[in-house]
C-alpha cells in the first residue's frame, strides 16, 4: 500500500511535556510522514492529545504546560525562539474535539483565517478562496445559496466540516485534528473521513481518535500511546493485526482501555 | 406498577411540604419586597405630583421701550438693571386690592408674589422686546406659600402668627383664586431652570445636565480601563500572587464605600492637579473610579463565560491572542460588559456622597454649559432641597426622586434591551 517513498514532515524527539509538575507524555520520538494520515490512538489520558497540541504549540496557552525535547518540521525546531507561534500555526491547522465554528456567517468563519494573515486582498479574492476551501471541504452543495448564515445553525458534521474548510483556508502543510468525530453521529463521521482521506492527498493528516475502526479505516500509520509513552508506531495494518507489543494488542483486542 | 410501602409515602409527603414551604416563603418574601417598593413609589409620587404644577398670577404690565431699549433697538441689558422691575410687578400685582392703601398691608400684599418675579418679567422683555410699549397680559409666579395654600398644602390649623401667611393674606389669595386672578398652571420653570433659593423658580434641569455630563466621563474614564484591565487579566496576565493579589483588590476596591473615592478625587484631582471644584469633570472621574471595578468583575465574567473553543479556535487560524480577543472573545462578551457598565452607571448616577467631597454640593443657579463649570448632579440636588425650609421644596425633592428613578428605570431597560439584541444564540 505505502510503495511511494514519502518525506518526513514532523521529526519529534524526546518530547516530554509537563503540567506543572505532572509528566503529561515520556520521551515521545516519532516521525510523520507527509501527505499521509497517521492516527494517535491510545486510552483517555494517555497523552495523545498533548503531543497533537505540541506541534503546533497549543499547549502554549496553557499556563503551567512545558515542553522539553526537540519537534521539527521540515527540519526547524518549532520550540526555537525564531519561531513565531502564529506564524506557525498558520502552516499547521487544527481541528478540534467538538465543532467550534466561530458564531458569525458561514462566509466569515472561512474568510478570517486568510484575512488576518493577508491573502486574498480584495473581495473577490476572499469569495474565491472561501468558494474553494468550502469545495475541498465538500460542502459547497450544501451552503453556497446560504453563505450568509450563521455557522452555528448547520448542523454538527457540517459545523465540523466548516471548521475542516476553516483550516484549509489558511493553506496549512499539517492539519491536526483531535478527536474529530467523536461529537458526530456515523452518517456525519463517515463523511468526515472521506473528506480526510481525499485530503491527504494535499495535506499531512495527524488525527487523535478513540474508534480503532476509525484509525483503521483512514490511516496510513497509527501510534499507540499508553501512559505518556509511545508503546508502538508503524503501518497501520501492521498494528492492527501483528502488533509486536502485548499491551498494543490488549488494546487493540479490546481487553483494557 | 411501583409498589409504595408506608415509609416511603411518609417520605414521599414529608418531601412536597418542604417544597410547599420553600415556595410559599419565596412567594412571601417577593410579595413583601413589593409591597415596599410600591409604598416608596406612590408615597413619593403623592407628595410630588403637585410640583408639577405651580401657582402663577395674572398681571396687567406695560413698560415703557425707552428706559430698556438702547439707540439701536435692541435690548440693553445696562438699562435693564435700572429698571425696577420688581416694583412694576407690585404696582401691577396691587391695583387688583384698590381698597388697600396702608403701607404695612401693602407690604404684605407684595410678599405674595415670588421675588423673582420681576425677573421673570425681565425675561419675558429680552425675549419679546416688541411687546415693549404695549398693554400686556402675563402669568408670573407667586410665592412659594401661596402656591401651597392653593395647592392645600398649607396648614391653616396653626396659629396665626406661627403662620408665613395672616389670615389677611389667606383672603386675598382666596380672592385672587375666585376671580381667575391667579391659578394653578403647569410648572415650567421646574424643567427648564436650574437650582434657586425660592422654590417656585427652581428646577432639575441643571441638576441633570450635571448628572449628565459627570456620566459622560464616567463612561469615558471607566469602560476603556476597565475593559483593558479585564481582557488583560483573563488573557495576559501570568497567574500567581501578583495577579491574585490584583484580582482581590478589585474585589475589595468595588466594596469600598463611595466617600472614600470622593475624599481620594478631593486629594489627588483637586489638590494635586489643581482640577477645578464643582465641576462634572472632577465628579466623573471619582465616579469612574468607583464605577471601575464594577465593571472589571462584569467583563470578567462575561468574557469567561465565552467558551474557550472559540479562542482556541481563533488562536488554532494563526491568529495572535490579542486578536482572539478583540475579533472574537470581546464581541461575544459585549453584551455582558454593557449590562455590568449599565450598571454600574446607574449605580453612579444615584451616588451622592463622593460628590459631596469633590464640591459639586454648591448651590448653582447657572445650567452647567461644559465639563469644567460648576455643577450639580441629581442626588445631591435631592439632598439639598430635602434640606431646606420651604415646605414647597419638600414637593420638588420628591418629584426630583421621581425624576431619578425615572432615569434609572430607562437605564436598566437600556441594559436589558442591549443585551437581548446582542447576544448570540449558539
Amino acid at each position: 500500500m505505502v510503495d511511494k517513498i514519502n518525506n518526513l514532515k514532523f521529526k519529534t524527539k524526546n518530547v516530554s511535556v509537563f503540567y506543572g509538575s505532572k509528566q503529561a507524555i515520556n520521551k515521545i520520538s516519532l516521525d510523520i510522514e507527509e501527505k499521509q494520515i497517521t492516527a494517535l490512538i491510545g486510552p483517555s489520558g494517555c497523552g495523545k492529545s498533548t503531543f497533537l497540541r505540541c506541534l503546533n504549540r497549543m499547549n502554549d496557552v496553557i499556563s503551567n504546560c512545558s515542553v522539553n525535547g526537540k519537534i521539527l518540521l521540515d527540519g526547524n525546531n518549532i520550540y526555537s525562539d525564531e519561531i513565531d507561534p502564529v506564524l506557525l500555526r498558520a502552516k499547521v491547522g487544527m481541528v478540534f474535539q467538538k465543532p467550534n465554528p466561530f458564531p458569525k456567517s458561514i462566509f466569515e468563519n472561512i474568510a478570517y483565517g486568510p484575512r488576518i494573515h493577508g491573502i486574498g486582498n480584495n473581495r473577490a479574492e476572499l469569495t474565491d478562496l472561501v468558494h474553494h476551501s468550502l469545495e475541498q471541504a465538500g460542502l459547497i452543495d450544501e451552503v453556497k445559496d446560504r453563505l450568509d448564515d450563521i455557522a452555528t445553525g448547520l448542523s454538527g458534521g457540517q459545523q465540523q466540516r466548516i471548521c475542516i474548510a476553516r483550516a484549509i483556508a489558511v493553506n496549512p502543510d499539517v492539519i491536526l485534528m483531535d478527536e474529530p468525530c467523536s461529537a458526530l453521529d456515523p452518517i456525519a463521521t463517515a463523511k468526515i473521513e472521506e473528506l480526510m482521506s481525499s485530503l491527504s492527498k494535499s495535506y499531512t493528516i495527524i488525527i487523535v481518535t478513540h474508534s480503532m475502526q476509525q484509525a483503521g479505516r483512514v490511516s496510513q500509520k497509527t501510534a499507540f500511546f499508553h501512559m505518556g509513552d509511545l508503546i508502538e508506531y508503524g503501518e497501520t495494518p501492521k498494528i492492527f493485526t501483528q502488533p509486536d507489543q502485548q499491551k498494543t494488542q490488549d488494546y487493540i483486542t479490546g481487553r483494557f482501555g | 406498577m411501583i409498589d409504595k410501602n408506608i415509609d416511603q409515602l411518609k417520605r414521599l409527603k414529608l418531601r412536597k411540604n418542604a417544597e410547599m414551604r420553600l415556595k410559599v416563603y419565596g412567594i412571601l418574601s417577593i410579595s413583601l419586597a413589593l409591597i415596599m417598593l410600591s409604598t416608596l413609589m406612590i408615597s413619593i409620587g403623592l407628595s410630588g405630583y403637585s410640583a408639577l404644577q405651580q401657582a402663577y398670577v395674572k398681571l396687567e404690565i406695560n413698560v415703557d421701550s425707552k428706559k430698556v431699549l438702547d439707540e439701536k433697538g435692541g435690548f440693553s441689558n445696562q438699562k435693564a438693571l435700572l429698571v425696577n422691575w420688581d416694583g412694576i410687578v407690585s404696582n401691577s400685582f396691587i391695583t387688583n386690592f384698590p381698597e388697600i392703601t396702608k403701607r404695612s398691608e401693602k407690604r404684605s400684599l407684595r410678599a405674595l408674589m415670588s421675588s423673582n418675579a420681576g425677573y421673570e418679567l425681565r425675561q419675558y422683555f429680552q425675549k419679546n422686546p416688541d411687546d415693549l410699549d404695549e398693554n400686556i397680559t402675563i402669568w408670573l409666579s407667586a410665592s412659594d406659600d401661596f402656591d401651597q395654600y392653593m395647592k392645600g398644602r398649607f396648614n391653616t390649623s396653626v396659629d396665626e402668627k406661627d403662620r408665613r401667611l395672616s389670615n389677611q393674606q389667606l383672603k386675598w389669595i382666596d380672592f385672587l383664586a375666585m376671580e381667575k386672578i391667579s391659578k394653578l398652571k403647569f410648572n415650567t420653570s421646574f424643567f427648564v431652570n436650574a437650582d434657586s433659593r425660592e422654590p417656585e423658580s427652581a428646577g432639575i434641569l441643571g441638576a441633570v445636565v450635571g448628572s449628565t455630563l459627570t456620566l459622560t466621563i464616567t463612561i469615558l474614564f471607566a469602560l476603556p480601563l476597565a475593559v483593558m484591565a479585564s481582557v488583560y487579566l483573563e488573557y495576559f496576565a501570568k497567574p500567581g500572587r501578583l495577579t491574585d493579589f490584583i484580582e482581590v483588590n478589585i474585589n475589595n476596591l468595588a466594596a469600598i464605600p463611595s466617600i472614600v473615592f470622593g475624599l481620594l478625587g478631593l486629594s489627588v484631582f483637586l489638590g494635586f492637579f489643581g482640577l477645578p471644584r464643582s465641576a462634572p469633570l472632577v465628579g466623573g472621574l471619582c465616579l469612574g473610579l468607583m464605577t471601575i471595578p464594577t465593571i472589571i468583575i462584569a467583563s470578567r465574567a462575561s468574557i469567561r463565560a465565552v467558551p474557550p473553543s472559540i479562542k482556541d479556535a481563533a488562536l488554532a487560524l494563526g491568529a495572535s491572542r490579542m486578536q482572539a480577543a478583540l475579533h472574537h472573545v470581546l464581541p461575544l462578551a459585549a453584551p455582558g460588559i454593557l449590562t455590568g457598565t449599565i450598571i454600574g452607571m446607574a449605580q453612579a448616577l444615584g451616588e451622592t456622597a463622593p460628590l459631596l467631597m469633590i464640591g459639586m454640593v454648591a448651590f448653582i443657579i447657572e445650567t452647567p454649559d461644559s465639563f469644567t463649570s460648576a455643577a450639580t448632579a441629581m442626588p445631591v440636588q435631592i439632598f439639598m432641597w430635602s434640606d431646606s425650609a420651604e415646605r414647597a421644596f419638600y414637593e420638588r425633592s420628591s418629584l426630583a426622586i421621581l425624576f431619578l428613578v425615572g432615569f434609572l428605570i430607562i437605564m436598566n431597560s437600556l441594559a436589558v434591551f442591549l443585551r437581548r439584541k446582542f447576544e448570540k444564540k449558539w
